[in-house]
């Protein structure tokens, strides 16, 4: 026999134990916004027995622990998946811009009828190529008409302008991107750093048989974020609780509570900054992250467009170069080279013919002023193949150089999408087992309040009780 | 199975963000009837595109080259017309004049009417386009007068010099196809284009014929005239050959011009088929979208509105 008091300590565990309850569905009601928050149960334990005469008699229930509900192999996938979605990610983010600075596009206006674009026409450097390979022809046509030359000029200053501007624009791009991998490199250290005072944390929160669920939250946050980033292999540790010791590239930098080493951004003495560990100085690969997609889209797609766009404008300066300089100008003038510049940076059109566009030197032979075998040449450039250009014509060229550039983005594009798809299946299954819901703990709620009055009862009938004998001696 | 609170919010945000985007796109392929616009929405149909365009762009510019050409071939032709004038006019004087009966004062009358013919015809032989200043039978050195005079006291042209040279620009109207319209007006060198108002190979010497029947007529030399009349046929006959060779030009412009045409609707067919968005897919296909869209809002705004909350007393 447990006796009344007995009981009145049983009612009051029980009290205790609902207050609990309560209080951690308080808990998951107040983070059902929160990120990365895992929701947590109660888990109650019946009390030891005590052997009476008549048998085992119960002594209540009281709280065993505060569960985290979680799936280690969902987290685990779904941080793995965070490397594929960051890599992918960069990859989309760099390409489109790159192709926003290229400015390629095609504008039309739709027309009333079923099926068609009128007047297609494309933005950026393909169209002015063209234009000025049209008033090439034109200058062949009238080769001493002013107007002809004008028009040669300014067209050629147009295409140098154009020429100018994507490539500082994808300097620009190639600068920014280089900065991002620095940023990308001290976010993932400061990561690295919180992990590894987390882990301590953890460790000696668990020492007394205790859980950290809160820190474990954070710390999972902070492992997803960090996948985010750079592609991490985790493990854990033995014999010190629930620390994760993290890897990069087969280089461990967290160990337990210690932070190992760190990443470091370094230019290899290209400008084109690449990752190693700071004080180990080991250049790593990695293998997935936003920082990796970042130095891919750049040292790839990016540096192959840039230079393709270079070799373009030299070889088109080379060309026209080698056919005007040679040839009269209709005042007999010669040698006066159309293009300044080796390259898409620096390529413009010569100031003396930008002042005089008169003395364009259209004509083979110094006797004859009015000839146009040297503007002939200039326009049949439009349908000649280059070797430098992979044997194809500065048109068709540029038109695949714009392809391949299209088609990297519409593969980063397209895994966007598919690893967008496989991260939402992922974390809507993650959070159907660790997430919130709010019509559950509603309902919980009310299992513990009734639970609560009913312990709430005990005590009063008890006091009752006690009363009624207390009075028994009076009586 | 167990559904998070946010899992609701979460997915229908994805949702929306689909169902506007595809919207989105939708919109601008109808209102620019292009299917792709960006390198990325179709690498091969915008390399294609981009071809097919600076192509378009080359007979666009043949089209231009034509219609200047055409209009520098007539006014060769007007030229030529002229000229022909001119030397049937100066050839009935021969006729008439060789026939022996005719005064010495009416062969003076004949000799001063020559002299008009000559002036007139060094007029047309320094005629320029009328849009370029090119002079049109110049040859390639054609920045000056082609031809230049000498006369006597009085100003009779007693001398016309050529100073152009014998070459002809070749200007292109096709992939690979050049043409020339321009004459050069004089070629002694007997090989190249023939000169129009002096030929080696024809034997055409216009001025110096012109000139030689002038003095003829003033000194009444009629025997002579007869000569001059028949030199004047080969000045005539050399311009027959040119008249048909600038009508023959004048054909194949026309004929490259619809060329040109065609080859540009060709050509935009081609970007239609390959980037144009078809119109009337697209407008469903965009109705659709509305539709979804409209129903995932209304839907949601419906589904989200139930909670637990709803029905526990307060």
């Amino acid at each position: 026999m447990i006796g009344l008091f007995g009981m009145l300590n049983m009612a009051s565990q029980s009290l205790n134990t609902q207050m609990t309850g309560v209080d951690v569905t308080g808990q998951n009601l107040a983070n059902v916004n929160t990120t990365g928050y895992q929701r947590q149960t109660v888990d109650i334990e019946t009390n030891p027995d005590i052997a009476t005469g008549f048998g085992p008699e119960g002594t209540g229930a009281g709280v065993a622990s505060i569960q985290q509900i979680s799936d280690a192999l969902l987290n685990s996938q779904v941080q793995s998946q965070q490397s594929v979605s960051g890599y992918w990610n960069s990859q989309q983010s760099a390409l489109q811009s790159a192709q926003t600075n290229l400015d390629e596009y095609l504008n039309g206006t739709a027309s009333s009828s079923s099926s068609s674009a009128n007047d297609t026409t494309s933005t950026g450097l393909s169209a002015q190529l063209s234009g000025l390979f049209s008033d090439f022809s034109s200058l062949a046509t009238t080769p001493t008409s002013v107007a002809a030359q004008q028009a040669v000029v300014n067209q050629a200053q147009n295409l140098a302008t154009t020429f100018n501007q994507v490539n500082s624009q994808l300097d620009q791009l190639n600068t920014s991107l280089n900065s991002s991998v620095t940023t990308g490199v001290s976010s993932a250290n400061e990561l690295l750093s919180n992990i590894a005072s987390l882990n301590g944390e953890i460790n000696s929160a668990e020492a007394d048989g205790g859980t950290a669920n809160s820190l474990l939250d954070t710390r999972d946050q902070d492992l997803a974020n960090l996948s985010q980033l750079v592609n991490i292999q985790t493990s854990t540790s033995t014999g010190t609780g629930s620390a994760v010791n993290i890897s990069i590239g087969g280089q461990t930098l967290v160990s337990g509570a210690q932070s190992l080493d760190q990443l470091q951004a370094y230019d290899p003495g290209n400008g084109q900054l690449q990752v190693k560990t700071a004080n180990g100085g080991v250049p790593l690969t990695l293998t997935g992250g936003s920082i990796q997609g970042t130095i891919d889209a750049r040292d790839g797609t990016l540096a192959t467009l840039q230079s393709n766009v270079n070799t373009l404008a030299s070889t088109l300066i080379t060309q026209v170069n080698g056919i005007e300089s040679p040839g009269y100008s209709p005042t007999g003038t010669t040698g006066t080279a159309f293009f300044t510049g080796t390259g898409a940076s620096d390529i413009a059109v010569n100031s003396t013919l930008v002042n005089n566009p008169a003395l364009l030197q259209s004509s083979a032979s110094a006797s004859s002023p009015s000839d146009n075998s040297v503007a002939l040449q200039l326009a049949d450039l439009s349908s000649t193949t280059q070797s430098d250009l992979n044997g194809q014509t500065f048109s068709a060229s540029y038109a695949a150089t714009v392809a391949s550039l299209g088609n990297a983005l519409q593969t980063a594009n397209d895994q966007v999408t598919n690893q967008t798809a496989v991260a939402t299946m992922l974390q809507t299954q993650q959070s159907d087992v660790s997430g919130v819901n709010i019509d559950q703990e509603m309902t919980n709620l009310m299992g513990f309040q009734r639970a609560y009055e009913a312990s709430a009862q005990l005590v009063t009938t008890i006091n009752t009780m006690m009363g009624d004998t207390l009075t028994m001696k009076t009586a | 199975m167990r559904v998070a609170s946010n899992s609701y919010t979460d997915s229908m945000l994805n949702q929306f963000n689909t169902l506007i985007s595809s919207e989105d796109r939708l919109q601008s392929e109808v209102s620019t009837g292009l299917s792709v616009q960006a390198p990325s929405d179709n690498p091969e149909a915008m390399e294609s595109t981009l071809d097919d365009l600076s192509s378009q762009a080359a007979q666009t510019q043949y089209s231009t080259n034509i219609s200047t050409l055409q209009t520098h071939a007539t006014a060769v032709y007007n030229a030529m017309d002229s000229l022909q004038t001119i030397i049937s006019n100066a050839d009935q004087i021969a006729t008439s004049a060789g026939s022996g009966t005719i005064s010495q004062s009416k062969l003076t009358n004949y000799a001063s009417e020559v002299q008009q013919y000559i002036q007139s015809a060094v007029s047309l032989a320094n005629t320029q386009d009328s849009t370029t200043g090119q002079y049109l039978f110049g040859g390639t050195a054609s920045t000056s007068p082609p031809f230049t005079t000498t006369t006597d006291a009085s100003g009779n042209i007693t001398g016309v010099t050529y100073q152009g040279n014998t070459s002809v620009n070749q200007v292109p109207i096709a992939n690979g196809t050049t043409v020339s319209v321009d004459v050069p007006g004089a070629n002694t060198t007997g090989s190249g284009p023939r000169g129009l108002f002096t030929d080696s190979q024809s034997g055409a010497d216009l001025f110096n014929h012109l000139i030689t029947l002038q003095n003829d007529l003033k000194s009444g030399d009629t025997s002579a005239v007869a000569t001059d009349s028949a030199n004047l046929q080969k000045d005539e006959d050399n311009l027959t050959y040119q008249v048909a060779n600038n009508g023959s030009t004048q054909t194949r412009l026309n004929t490259a011009a619809t060329f040109a045409t065609n080859q540009s609707t060709a050509l935009n067919t081609s970007i239609t088929n390959t980037s144009g968005a078809n119109m009337v897919q697209t407008m469903v296909q965009l109705n659709q979208a509305q539709t979804s869209y409209q129903a995932a809002l209304q839907s949601s705004a419906q589904i989200m509105q139930l909670s637990i909350l709803n029905y526990l007393p307060t």
